[in-house]
């Protein structure tokens, strides 16, 4: 029970740091989205221990593991797209794939090969 | 009836996780599986996606404070994070540019209008930011949300499978490669994958929207 409590408190604090993140970020026009800007903010107060890890650590693994939840309701959106995606699908598709692939690679293995060059040197 | 698409989604949500531990496969990939089975049974049962609206504003409302939830193993991770701090920001900064460069070329070469072209260009970043820089950059706003999305799915389906053939092994690489083409949905998939994939991804994604409405308006007129 009182853990569940402390559980529903975390996430309640996570949503106020957000929408306090929205508010903060259409009041001053900061160019980040607002849960990127949330994000670097609740790093800042667990780097500074302002808020120790443990006082939000059981909701934010939760949210962490079920993350990909909240994006289906978003990607179920793809449904209004019927007629483009007939019309134009698969070049869209081999467009979006190609060029997802090509950065990944070179994101991942330019930083696997930079690392590796830094560790030999020391 | 929101509270049925609402039961349906989460019903179906915690199946493809059955499912995908059952038996992992990138086909299995929840985000891949839930999506097109929710899709295929509102189709059916001839429900339109307004109709379903308030369902998804209901279940979304979480996805803010979940992003900002992503700090925690920011945090846990965040001694490697500096350690590889500038291979990491090179890697991110030239896979970004290349990512934009060619989803720009190969709608080109695919005969795709030019409002398709610059909107390619916003696919690999968190939603609200390619919205932004799609509008800037004369692209179309609600097909950003799309391209965002298809790149994400195929991103948390392919990604992890991709780095393995390439033989891409080093886990703080695999979540920086995902993070940055794949944003969010990528990272979910990260996030299972380990800690370290998942903090590096979020990183990735958080950096990538920034560099990219940055970079952008000035960058896609030279393509």
């Amino acid at each position: 029970m009182k853990k569940s409590i402390l559980f529903f408190i975390q996430i309640a604090c996570l949503t106020a740091l957000y929408q306090l993140s929205v508010w903060t970020v259409s009041t001053l026009n900061i160019p980040i989205p607002a849960s990127v800007f949330g994000m670097i903010i609740l790093l800042l107060l667990l780097l500074t221990g302002i808020i120790p890890d443990r006082f939000i650590g059981s909701g934010a693994a939760f949210l962490n593991k079920h993350l990909a939840f909240f994006f289906i309701p978003i990607a179920v959106g793809l449904m209004a797209y019927g007629d483009l995606i007939r019309s134009d699908g698969l070049a869209l598709f081999l467009m979006i794939a190609g060029s997802s692939i090509i950065g990944l690679l070179i994101t991942a293995g330019l930083s696997t090969i930079l690392s590796s060059k830094r560790r030999s040197k020391q | 009836m929101t509270i049925l698409y609402i039961l349906l989604t989460v019903t179906v949500y915690l199946g493809a996780r059955v499912i995908s531990m059952r038996c992992p496969s990138p086909f299995t990939t929840p985000v891949f599986t839930a999506t097109a089975v929710v899709i295929a049974i509102l189709l059916a049962l001839n429900v339109s996606y307004e109709a379903y609206t308030p369902a998804k504003d209901i279940m979304t409302f979480l996805l803010g404070p979940a992003t900002v939830a992503l700090a925690v193993p920011l945090y846990h991770n965040r001694q490697v994070l500096f350690e590889r701090l500038v291979p990491a920001v090179v890697g991110l900064v030239i896979g970004t540019m290349s990512t934009i460069a060619s989803a720009v070329w190969l709608s080109a070469a695919f005969g795709l209008s030019e409002t398709i072209q610059a909107t390619a260009a916003v696919k690999a970043v968190t939603t609200p930011v390619a919205i932004e820089a799609a509008i800037i950059i004369g692209g179309d706003p609600a097909l950003a949300a799309a391209f965002v999305m298809v790149a994400g799915i195929f991103g948390a389906v392919f990604g992890p499978f991709l780095l393995n053939i390439f033989r891409i092994k080093d886990p703080f690489s695999r979540g920086l490669g995902i993070g940055t083409v794949s944003h969010g949905i990528g990272t979910s998939q990260a996030v299972l994958e380990g800690p370290l994939q998942g903090a590096v991804s979020s990183a990735a994604m958080g950096f990538a929207s920034i560099i990219t409405s940055f970079v952008l308006p000035w960058f896609f007129p030279l393509l």
